[in-house]
C-alpha cells in the first residue's frame, strides 16, 4: 500500500501544476474581469483604470500567476476580490457546508441505491420489481432543478414540515441543521441512488451467478451469508469505483442543489465567484476541488485494490 | 436509432449473418421492444416535429399561459404565447441532436484513451491523472467556464457533455482490461504464445466492452440533464431555440399555476430514461447469458 | 433471472431492505420529532396588540449578497444602507428633501455654495460623535475613482469645505449643480477611521438603527438593534436578518411559508404566484429603480442612421413586453422616466407605440428591408424572457436578430469598454431622482462617452445646461423636455418598460420604505399580530 502511494504521489502533483496553470490560464481567457465587475455598470474609463491598479491586474500574467502560487504555499490566500472577505475564510465556510450536503447526500444516496440495488437483483415478486423500477426511473428522469422544487413545494409549503432552504450547521445545532440538510440531501442524492441501485443490481446478477456462489448454494449455505459473504463483495468493486465518480457528480450537482435551496456551500461560491470574476476565489477553489478529488481517487484506487485482488498495479 | 444507440445497432448489422447477435436476441425479448418502442416513439416526435408541430416553435403571441386544449394549442401555451407542443417536439429534436453528437464522441475520446493506457503503464498513470483532472472540475462550473470563453450555441452543450463522458467511459474500459486481463483464459492465451494485441482484441476487449453498452443507455440520460442543467443555469443553447431543459426550466416558475407548462418535457424525459434502462436491461442480461 | 439462478435468496435481502429503509425513517424522524422545529422558529414571534409593537426580527430575502467593495456605488443590493448607515437628507414623494442627518440648509445666491447644518447628538455605532467632518469625509471618498460611485461627477464638483464648529459646513462648488440632493439621497456617512475595513467587510460602522452582529458570505447580514439611535424609541424591531436565496423560485418558497417577510427581488414573472398567497401582500414603487432598455450602437452599419434606430423604437410591443415578461409590474414607456419624475410626460411616454407598419416604412424609407443584427443580453431568466419578445417583435419588421447571452461579468465589460454589439438589452437605473443625474451618472446616456457611441454637440449641451442650470418652473421643464425630445429624436438608447421595485411582503409587516437608491428604511417598521 505504501509502495502504491509513494508511486502515484509525483503524478498527483504533477495533476496539481496542471490544474493551477490550467485554471488560471482559462480565467484569464474568459472575457469579463473583476475590475469591469467592480467598477459597475456606469463606470468611465478612469473608474476602471484606478480599480485594475488596485488589484493588480496590470501586472504581467506571469507575475500574477506567480504571486497566487506563492501565496498558497506561504499559507496566504489574500482577500477576494469581489466578494468580499478572506478568500481562506469563504472556503472553509463553503467547504463546512458543502461536506455536510455531499456526506448527506452521500449518505442516502448509498441507502436509497443499497436498498434498490439489493432489492432488485433478489426480489421475486414481480411488483416489488416493478416498484423498484418505478422509482429509479423517476429519481433518474426528473432533473435535480424539478425535483427540488417539487420537494420544496410539497413538504415546505404545503405541508409546512420542513424549511424551503437556508442553512444551520450541523456541528452548531444537529436538531436544527438536519431539518435544513433532509430535502437539499436528499434532492441531490436521487440521481446517484439511481445509477448506484441499477450498477448494484447489476453487479449483484453477475456475482449470484458466479460458479462460487452456486456452489455455496447447493452446498446449503444460508441464502443471506451468501448474499452478504460471497455475492456482495464481489458485486463491489465496480460499485465503489462508480461511488467515486459520484462523488464528484455530487460535487458538480451541488451547483444547482445549493441554488434551489439557498445552501452557502462552495457550489454556490464557485458559481458566484465565476459569473463575477472573482479570480482568487475562483482559483484557489478550484485548485482545492482537484486537490480533494485525486485524493478521493487515490483512497478509492487503494480500497479498490483491496477488494479485488485480481486489480494489480503494475 | 442508430443515432441513439450506435454501438449495439452497429454491432447488430455485423453480424447479422452469423447466427444471432446475443445484442439482436436482447432486444428481441419483451423488454427490449418496450423500451426501444419508447425511445422510438421519443424519436420519431422529434425527428417529424417539422410535421407535428402546426406552428414555428418560437412564434410569439398574446397568448400568455394557454391551458392544454385550447384550439390550435393542444398543450398550451408558455409565458410568451408560443405553442407548447411545438416547443416540445423541436425541442426533444434539438436535444436528440445534442446527444447523439456528444455521447458518442465522449464514449470514442474515453475509449481511446483507455486503450492507450493499456499499451503501457506510464500512458496509464497518464490517462488517470487526465481523468481526474476532468472528473475533478464540478460539470457546471466546466460548463460556466466552456460558455463563458466560446459564446452560446451548441457546440459548447456538446464539448461539455462530451468532456464529462469521457473519464466515464475511459475509467469503465480501463477497468475491465484490468479485469479481464487477471482471468485465467487470458493468461492461458498468453501462455499460448498469443501476441499482446490479438489478446487484447480478441479476448480481453469484447470481454470489457459489455458494460460499456449499458453505459452508453445510461450516459444519454445523463446528457440529457446536463443539457438541462445547462438551460438552467443560462449557458444552454441560444434562445428563443427550445430544448426539453430550456423549456422545463422556463416552466419553474409557474408551476403552481401551470404545471402542463412543465408536464411535457417530464413526461418526454421519463419516456426517454425509462426506454433507455429497458434497453440496457434487455442487453445486460442476453450479453451474460 | 429467476431461470438464472433459481435458488436466488430474497428473504434476507428483504429484511436487509426493512432494516436500511427503518434506518432512513429513523434520521427522519430525528429530524422532524427533534426538540425544535427549524419551520416554527423561522416564523415571527407573534404579539397582541396593534399599532406599532416593539420586538421581532424581521428576514428580509435577497437575491444577491451584500458586496463590501460596492458598499460607496450603486450596485444589485443596496438594502442594508439605510439600516447600517444614515444618509444627509431624504427625499419625499415629490423630489423634495426632507432632513436626515442634515437638519437644514441653504444655497448661496450664486447657487456656488450650500449651508448644511448637522444634526447633534449623533453617534456611531462604536460611540464616536458624527460631525462635520465625516461630512467632508463622505465627499472626498465619493470623488475617489476607486470608489467607482456613480454620482462622483456630482461629488467631483464640490472643491471647497469650510467648517464652523462641528455642526455647520458649507460646500464651496465648482459650478452649480441641481442634483446635489440627488448626491445626499446617495452618500451614506460612514466611519472616516474605519472605511478600508468597511468595504472588506470587516466591519460596518455607522450611526444607523441596525448595527451589523455578522455577515457570512453567500448567507447574509444580520443586523441588531442599536440601542443609541438618535430618533427616540426607534427602531421597533430587535433585528433584521438579510438572507441570501439567489434562485427566484426559492425566494418566492422562502415568502410563501413565512420563512423571510419581506423581498424586493421577486422577479415579475414570479408575481403570479405570489399575488395568489392570501398572507402576502405586493405593492409597487412608483419611483422605480431603473428601466429596461434596448441599447443601439450608431457605430454599426446602417445603425448610425437614426431613422432606422427609430424603426427599431417603433417595433417593440412594450406593453406585451410589460405583462409577459414582468408580470404586469411596471409602465411601458418610451422615455426613461417614470411617473414620479419632473421631466414625465405622458406625451413623451407614448412617443413611440407598437406600430410595425410604421416601422418598416421608416426601414424602407432608409433603404432597407431586411437587417440581420446581433442583440446582446444578460443571460439571466427574465432578461433572456425580454429579449426573446424583443427578437420577435424586430423580425416583423424583417430586423433579424441572433441573440447573444451573456454572463454578467462580460456584459459589463462590454457596456462600459464600448464594445456592445450592434444591439443589446439591459437595465439603466438613475432615472428616479433630479433628471439630470441620469445624463451624468448612467454610462449608456453619458454625452461625453457613452455605450452607443453616440456623440452629439447638441445632446451635450442640452445635458451640460440641464445638469447646470438653477432654473425653477417652466424654464426647468423645458431645459429637461429638450432633453427628453433629443433621447427620443436619436433612439440611441430605446426605453421600453420602467421597472418599479417591487415590494413583496408579509400583511403583519407595516411601515417598511424604500429611498430612491433602494435604501431599505425600517425605522419605522414594526411586525404586527
Amino acid at each position: 500500500m505504501r509502495g502504491l502511494l509513494l508511486r502515484k504521489l509525483p503524478s498527483a502533483l504533477l495533476v496539481l501544476f496542471a490544474a493551477s496553470v490550467l485554471v488560471f490560464g482559462v480565467l484569464r481567457l474568459v472575457p469579463g474581469d473583476p475590475a469591469a465587475v467592480l467598477a459597475g455598470p456606469d463606470a468611465g474609463p478612469e473608474v476602471l483604470a484606478a480599480v485594475r491598479a488596485r488589484l493588480g491586474l496590470d501586472d504581467p500574467l506571469p507575475v500574477q500567476y506567480l504571486d497566487w502560487i506563492g501565496g498558497l504555499l506561504t499559507g496566504d490566500l489574500g482577500p477576494s476580490y469581489v466578494i468580499g472577505g478572506e478568500t481562506a475564510d469563504l472556503i472553509t465556510d463553503g467547504l463546512g457546508a458543502t461536506t455536510e450536503l455531499t456526506l448527506g447526500a452521500l449518505l442516502f444516496a448509498v441507502l436509497i441505491g443499497g436498498t434498490l440495488g439489493i432489492l432488485g437483483a433478489t426480489a421475486r415478486r414481480p411488483w416489488t420489481r416493478g416498484a423498484v423500477r418505478s422509482l429509479t426511473t423517476a429519481a433518474l428522469a426528473v432533473p435535480p432543478y424539478v425535483s427540488g422544487v417539487l420537494l420544496v413545494l410539497l413538504f415546505a409549503v404545503l405541508l409546512g414540515v420542513l424549511p424551503p432552504g437556508g442553512r444551520v450547521p450541523l456541528l452548531t445545532a444537529p436538531d436544527l441543521g438536519v431539518q435544513y440538510l433532509l430535502l437539499p440531501a436528499l434532492c441531490l442524492a436521487l440521481p446517484s441512488a439511481a445509477v448506484l441501485g441499477r450498477y448494484l443490481e447489476d453487479s449483484l446478477r453477475r456475482a449470484l451467478a458466479e460458479d462460487h456462489v452456486r456452489t455455496a448454494t447447493a452446498a446449503g449455505i444460508a441464502p443471506r451469508r451468501i448474499l452478504w459473504r460471497h455475492a456482495l463483495p464481489h458485486a463491489l468493486p465496480p460499485v465503489v469505483t462508480l461511488l467515486g465518480i459520484q462523488t464528484g457528480h455530487l460535487l458538480g450537482g451541488a451547483v444547482l442543489v445549493e441554488a434551489i435551496f439557498a445552501w452557502p456551500g462552495l457550489g454556490q461560491l464557485a458559481e458566484q465567484a465565476l459569473v463575477r470574476r472573482d479570480y482568487p476565489v475562483v482559483q484557489d477553489l478550484l485548485l482545492l476541488l482537484v486537490a480533494v478529488f485525486v485524493l478521493v481517487q487515490l483512497l478509492s484506487d487503494l480500497v479498490h485494490a483491496r477488494l479485488d485482488p485480481r486489480i494489480r498495479w503494475e | 436509432m442508430t443515432s441513439t444507440l450506435p454501438a449495439p445497432a452497429a454491432t447488430g448489422e455485423k453480424a447479422a449473418r452469423r447466427p444471432r447477435h446475443p445484442y439482436l436476441t436482447a432486444l428481441a425479448t419483451a423488454r427490449g421492444r418496450t423500451g426501444l418502442a419508447l425511445v422510438g416513439l421519443v424519436v420519431l416526435a422529434g425527428l417529424l416535429a417539422p410535421l407535428l408541430a402546426g406552428h414555428p416553435p418560437t412564434d410569439q403571441s398574446g397568448l400568455t399561459l394557454a391551458p392544454v386544449g385550447t384550439p390550435g394549442h393542444p398543450l398550451g401555451t408558455d409565458d410568451l404565447g408560443r405553442d407548447l407542443l411545438s416547443r416540445l417536439l423541436y425541442g426533444i429534436r434539438a436535444d436528440l441532436g445534442i446527444i447523439a453528437a456528444a455521447v458518442p464522441l465522449g464514449a470514442a475520446l474515453g475509449c481511446l484513451l483507455a486503450l492507450a493506457a493499456a499499451a503501457h503503464p506510464a500512458a496509464d498513470t497518464a490517462v488517470q491523472r487526465l481523468f481526474d483532472l476532468i472528473l475533478a472540475f464540478p460539470g457546471l462550473i466546466l460548463a460556466l467556464a466552456v460558455t463563458a470563453a466560446l459564446g452560446p450555441g451548441r457546440l459548447p452543450v456538446v464539448l461539455v457533455i462530451a468532456l464529462a463522458e469521457i473519464p466515464v467511459f475511459g475509467r469503465l474500459l480501463r477497468t475491465g482490461i484490468l479485469a479481464q486481463r487477471g482471468r485465467e483464459y487470458v493468461t492461458a492465451a498468453r501462455v499460448g504464445g498469443s501476441s499482446g494485441r490479438r489478446i487484447l482484441t480478441r479476448h480481453v476487449l469484447p470481454n470489457a466492452a459489455d458494460p460499456l453498452v449499458v453505459q452508453i443507455a445510461v450516459s444519454l440520460t445523463v446528457a440529457v440533464f446536463l443539457e438541462g442543467a445547462m438551460s438552467f443555469l443560462g449557458v444552454g443553447v441560444r434562445p428563443p431555440e427550445p430544448t426539453l431543459g430550456a423549456v422545463l426550466s422556463q416552466s419553474m416558475p409557474h408551476l403552481a399555476q401551470a404545471p402542463h407548462f412543465a408536464a411535457g418535457p417530464l413526461v418526454t424525459v421519463t419516456a426517454l430514461v425509462l426506454g433507455l434502462s429497458l434497453v440496457a436491461e434487455a442487453l445486460n442480461r442476453e450479453i451474460r447469458r | 433471472m429467476t431461470e438464472l439462478h433459481p435458488s436466488t435468496p430474497t428473504a434476507p435481502s428483504r429484511r436487509t431492505t426493512l432494516r436500511a429503509a427503518a434506518g432512513g425513517t429513523l434520521l427522519l424522524g430525528l429530524g422532524l420529532t427533534g426538540c425544535r422545529s427549524a419551520v416554527a422558529e423561522a416564523e415571527a414571534p407573534a404579539t397582541g396588540a396593534a399599532g406599532p409593537k416593539r420586538g421581532g426580527t424581521l428576514t428580509v430575502a435577497v437575491n444577491t449578497d451584500f458586496t463590501p467593495a460596492l458598499l460607496f456605488a450603486q450596485s444589485g443590493q443596496s438594502l442594508q444602507h439605510r439600516l447600517i448607515y444614515n444618509t444627509l437628507t431624504r427625499y419625499d414623494d415629490r423630489l423634495e428633501p426632507r432632513p436626515e442627518l442634515a437638519t437644514s440648509w441653504e444655497y448661496a445666491p450664486d447657487g456656488r455654495a450650500l449651508t448644511l447644518k448637522l444634526r447633534t447628538g449623533v453617534v456611531f455605532h462604536d460611540g464616536r460623535p458624527f460631525t462635520a467632518d465625516d461630512v467632508v469625509f463622505a465627499v472626498k471618498n465619493l470623488q475617489n475613482p476607486v470608489r467607482a460611485a456613480q454620482l462622483r461627477s456630482t461629488a467631483a464638483a464640490v472643491t471647497g469645505f469650510e467648517k464652523r464648529g462641528d455642526h455647520e459646513l458649507t460646500l464651496r462648488l465648482a459650478h452649480p449643480v441641481n442634483n446635489l440632493f440627488d448626491l445626499f439621497e446617495f452618500m451614506i456617512i460612514t466611519d472616516r477611521n474605519s472605511v478600508e475595513d468597511a468595504v472588506a467587510g470587516k466591519r460596518l460602522n455607522g450611526t444607523g438603527p441596525f448595527r451589523l452582529a455578522s455577515w457570512r458570505p453567500g448567507t447574509g447580514l444580520s443586523l441588531t438593534r442599536n440601542e443609541k439611535y438618535w430618533q427616540p424609541d426607534r427602531p421597533h424591531l430587535d433585528g433584521v436578518e438579510l438572507r441570501v436565496i439567489p434562485q427566484a423560485d426559492a425566494l418566492v418558497s422562502s415568502l410563501r411559508t413565512g420563512q423571510s417577510q419581506l423581498s424586493y427581488a421577486v422577479p415579475g414573472r414570479n408575481l403570479s404566484t405570489v399575488t395568489a398567497v392570501p398572507e402576502l401582500s405586493v405593492t409597487q414603487y412608483d419611483t422605480g429603480g431603473g428601466a429596461s432598455y434596448l441599447g443601439v450602437n450608431t457605430s454599426v452599419d446602417p445603425l448610425g442612421d437614426k431613422t432606422v434606430r427609430q424603426a427599431l423604437a417603433w417595433a417593440v410591443d412594450r406593453e406585451r413586453v410589460l405583462s409577459q415578461v414582468l408580470g404586469g409590474y411596471g409602465l411601458a414607456s418610451a422615455t426613461p422616466w417614470p411617473k414620479s419624475s419632473p421631466a414625465f410626460t405622458e406625451a413623451g411616454r407614448t412617443h413611440y407605440r407598437h406600430d410595425p407598419g410604421k416601422a418598416r416604412e421608416l426601414l424602407r424609407s432608409a433603404g432597407h428591408t431586411r437587417l440581420d443584427l446581433p442583440l446582446l443580453h444578460v443571460n439571466l431568466p427574465g432578461e433572456t424572457a425580454l429579449a426573446e419578445a424583443v427578437q420577435y417583435d424586430l423580425k416583423q419588421i424583417g430586423v433579424h436578430v441572433t441573440l447573444e447571452p451573456t454572463d454578467a461579468a462580460t456584459a459589463q465589460k462590454r457596456l462600459i469598454s464600448q464594445t456592445m454589439p450592434a444591439l443589446w438589452a439591459m437595465g439603466h437605473s438613475f432615472s428616479q431622482v433630479q433628471p439630470s443625474t441620469l445624463a451624468v451618472s448612467a454610462y449608456p446616456f453619458n454625452a461625453a462617452k457613452n455605450t452607443s457611441r453616440f456623440r452629439s454637440e447638441t445632446y451635450s449641451r442640452t445635458v451640460r445646461e440641464a445638469w447646470t442650470s438653477r432654473a425653477t418652473g417652466a424654464e426647468a421643464n423645458a431645459l429637461r423636455q429638450r432633453v427628453t425630445d433629443t433621447l427620443l429624436d436619436e433612439a440611441f438608447i430605446i426605453d421600453l418598460v420602467i421597472r418599479g421595485s417591487v415590494q413583496v411582503a408579509s400583511k403583519k409587516l407595516h411601515g417598511a420604505t424604500l429611498n430612491k437608491f433602494s435604501y431599505l428604511n425600517l425605522d419605522d417598521a414594526y411586525l404586527a399580530a
